[in-house]
């Protein structure tokens, strides 16, 4: 037995799905397009029905890619039963989509959602509601666990009898004359068809097309105009109206309002976070309370990660870390270059990816929190004027603030745009904002070489950085990004309690997520990256004889050119594997800080930070970028696109100050 | 007038939606058709995009998005000072409660006075006078 979910956003519906299928779900994309896919299964009575959760939707038009996915799911796999979640609060525009499922599938059971705040607005007669429809209604509170049993009785045991919308005579009639046609043509489902094709809708339009029914849009076309000529409006328009006329219909039968008016909790938090002048400095305050709160988490349990793997060297010498345990134990019994590549490579890069995780948990945690609370769309609503001239939507802002953490857990959120040319713009820009581990070694450097002014050092590259993120957008979105203007229309749902379960669900879900698809990506890489440093097999590792310090001689006189010194290239290596160990490889390159301090003038430091900030993102993003958008030539795109960016602004820097003369 | 041109606070009427394609489809989903009533909740930080009330529940539209809907501007009758004389555009609610207010002759297309400001209302009709509450007086619009 296979069950669909439907219904329009923010109506609580992963709740449901989450409280239907426990933990028992998966977690992958639509084919073909970037739209999450979600997929579990329930038990009743000894029985294991599948359930999908279709996007939500407002309506199951042609427009969007989350409605052409939920729809061709209902043709193609012919769900057994389709669960509509409603929010109850919110029932007439909910029932618009409602009056859509009817026309699509006879066996729907619809789901009152938080009928508890409901019942603060109007009385539900659920009874009259069951009777009206002839389709099973359960009303619950899917956060708190009501109505599920009853839910699951109702999907299993559920009596359909739907009466379907009534369309006016001078329509039905048309749509039964067309119907008739495309029955014959064994086209199914048959009324669905005949009222999409009637309505416009440009992909059934073309799916006839391609078939070669051609007198049936040529009728189509015929019947359609005589709609519009009677009703004197545009046929899309005829058919809402008819739509609302149901959903309005229905809702004033069922449900009687308590109270109009009053003090609402949601105007209240509005009046205050989008407020005019107060709701942006609002917003930058409370991204800034969540990245302290992360930091000072993630810290720890990073350490605490990086002890266990690496180890760590104190002042009488080397405590051992697992990696150096698990090498002295395998080359006992295995060529040294094995165990060295197995430990020094595939370890060393299983250790990075797992301390990647207390980062991405957190950040998760606060987009699941701002997202499940209804803030994240006042956020939108704040900015959207600002990120329109980036080619961006208001939510568009979301993933460039979680860059500041880690561009992981950023790239992962740019699924909060809808539209897919904007994500893609959104991915794309992204590396330029400097992660926590960039930062981290830019203070560090910022400090030896600017001992005096290393704040403000730190502030012209974050200054910088976001400048550039700036400029790109705006040019991007006029030239390699320039796509339809999507309408944004944006609902301001009401302030919700986001629950523990959905948001830890969702943090483990993107975590599991990205150690299963990126974290094999990474290994590899570190063991490339450790055949690199080690090869040929006998040299310093990482040193001038090996591949890594091959290479970087190799691209001396590019550093030169923008006052890089090769050690310093040889740490960017290492870098593209996780930037924070830039300062270790320096450290180990020179040996002590002030000769670091002595290789470098502090016009040179600038330059390579500068290069550092936007030269191609770590491996663990890029994996990260090909897992969203499963295309090689877009994630090396913004490895090539860095590295330009990187070698202007290095270049730039190092000749002009050269010609100032300053930090020589 | 457009939906764009109105300020916070003001209600109005959808008369009728222009453009084509996505966004005249888009609008339709979220209820926003001819008979619709909306209210202008507030405007963002730079004035754009604008909160929109529409069926009890808010959205947020472009300038460029809400200036496809042609309106006309229309007042709750709770917002009515006492002594104008007023004609109602629409009554909002189920066919009970327009039934209800009919009786009592305040349907679409006729006259009234507002007798005493809001709340409860006093009001004038061709039925005759009739004192009305807070939340009826919400759901009553008139120009």
């Amino acid at each position: 037995m296979l069950v669909a979910l439907a219904g329009n956003p923010n109506t609580g519906k992963s709740t449901v799905f989450n409280a239907l299928t426990g933990l028992k779900q998966h977690v992958g994309n639509w084919p073909g397009v970037t739209v999450e896919k979600k997929e579990g299964w329930m038990e009743y009575n000894g029985k294991r029905i599948k359930v999908v959760d279709l996007p939500g939707t407002y309506s199951l038009t042609s427009y969007s890619v989350e409605e052409k996915v939920a729809r061709n799911f209902i043709i193609e796999e012919k769900p057994d039963v389709i669960v509509h979640v409603v929010d109850a609060s919110n029932l007439e525009r909910n029932l618009y989509l409602l009056a859509e499922l009817l026309d699509l599938h006879p066996r729907i059971v619809v789901a009152l959602n938080m009928f508890d705040e409901a019942r603060r607005k109007y009385e539900i007669d659920v009874e009259k509601m069951r009777n009206l429809l002839g389709l099973p209604v359960v009303p619950m509170v899917a956060i708190k666990g009501e109505g599920i049993e009853e839910l699951k009785r109702e999907i299993v045991h559920g009596k359909f009898n739907p009466r379907g919308v009534e369309y006016p005579e001078d329509i039905e009639k048309r749509i039964k004359a067309l119907e008739e046609k495309i029955r014959e043509m064994g086209l199914e489902p048959a009324r669905w068809l005949a009222i999409k094709t009637l309505e416009n809708d440009a992909e059934v339009i073309k799916k006839l097309s391609d078939i070669g029914a051609r007198n049936i849009l040529h009728d189509a076309e015929h019947l359609r105009h005589e709609i519009e000529d009677i009703y004197g409006d545009d046929i899309e328009s005829v058919f809402a109206s008819v739509r609302y006329s149901f959903a309005h219909g229905l809702f004033h039968e069922v449900a009687a309002p308590i109270n109009v008016g009053g003090a609402n909790i949601t105007d209240m938090i509005d009046h205050v976070v989008t407020h005019r002048y107060f709701g942006i400095p609002i917003f930058i305050a409370i991204m800034y309370l969540a990245f302290q709160f992360v930091f000072l988490v993630a810290a720890p349990f990073q350490d605490a990660i990086d002890f266990m793997f690496n180890g760590k060297d104190v002042a009488g010498g080397h405590i051992d870390g697992l990696i150096d345990i698990s090498y002295a134990w395998m080359s006992s019994f295995m060529p040294d270059w094995l165990a060295s590549l197995i430990n020094h490579g595939m370890l060393r890069g299983l250790g990075a990816v797992l301390t990647f995780m207390p980062v991405i948990m957190l950040l998760f945690l606060i987009l699941s929190f701002l997202e499940d609370s209804g803030y994240l769309a006042r956020v939108a609503f704040l900015m959207d004027s600002v990120m329109k001239k980036m080619g961006l939507e208001g939510r568009g802002v979301i993933p460039l603030m979680l860059g500041f953490g880690c561009n992981v857990p950023a790239v992962m959120a740019t699924r909060t745009l809808k539209d897919e040319n904007e994500r893609r713009l959104s991915i794309a820009l992204n590396p330029f904002i400097p992660c926590g581990a960039r930062i981290q070694v830019f203070a560090f450097l910022s400090y030896i070489f600017f001992p005096e002014n290393a704040a403000l050092v730190l502030w012209s590259l974050l200054m910088l950085s976001i400048l550039v993120v700036f400029i790109l957008g705006y040019v991007y979105s006029k030239t390699l990004f320039r796509g339809e203007s999507q309408p944004f229309v944006l609902e301001l749902p009401p302030y919700r309690m986001p629950t523990m379960k959905g948001v830890s669900v969702h943090m483990w879900e993107k975590s599991e997520g990205f150690v299963r698809k990126a974290g094999t990506i990474i290994v590899g890489a570190a063991a490339i990256i450790w055949a690199l440093a080690a090869l040929p097999w006998g040299v310093e590792y990482g040193g001038e004889e090996s591949y890594i310090g091959m290479l970087a001689s190799l691209l001396a006189p590019v550093g030169y050119a923008l006052g890089i010194t090769p050690e310093a290239i040889i740490s960017l290596f290492f870098g593209f594997f996780a930037k924070e160990v830039v300062i270790d490889v320096l450290y180990v390159l020179y040996g002590s800080k002030d000769a670091i301090l002595a290789a470098m003038t502090p016009l040179q430091a600038y330059s390579f930070m500068l290069f550092m900030l936007f030269y191609t993102p770590c491996v663990a993003t890029l994996a990260t970028i090909y897992n969203e958008t499963k295309s090689l030539k877009f994630t090396l795109f913004v490895v090539v696109e860095g590295f330009i960016v990187a070698s202007i602004f290095a270049f730039a820097a190092y000749h002009i100050g050269t010609l100032l003369g300053v930090g020589a | 007038m457009r939906l764009s041109e109105l300020k916070p606070g003001e209600y109005a009427i959808v008369r009728d939606l222009l453009g084509k394609g996505p966004i005249h489809q888009r609008l339709l989903s979220m209820g926003i058709l001819p008979g619709a009533v909306i209210r202008v909740v507030r405007t963002s930080p730079f004035g754009d995009p604008v909160e929109y009330e529409i069926r009890g529940f808010f959205i947020s539209l472009r300038k460029n998005e809400a200036s496809y809907v042609e309106v006309d501007k229309i007042i709750p009758l709770v917002s009515v000072p006492p002594g104008s004389r007023v004609r109602v555009v629409l009554v909002d609610g189920g066919v009970g409660f327009m039934r209800n207010m009919d009786s009592m002759g305040i349907s679409p297309g006729q006259e009234i006075t507002v007798l005493r400001g809001c709340c409860p209302m006093l009001v004038e009709t061709a039925r005759g006078k009739f004192s009305i509450g807070r939340g009826i007086a919400h759901r009553i619009f008139v120009r």
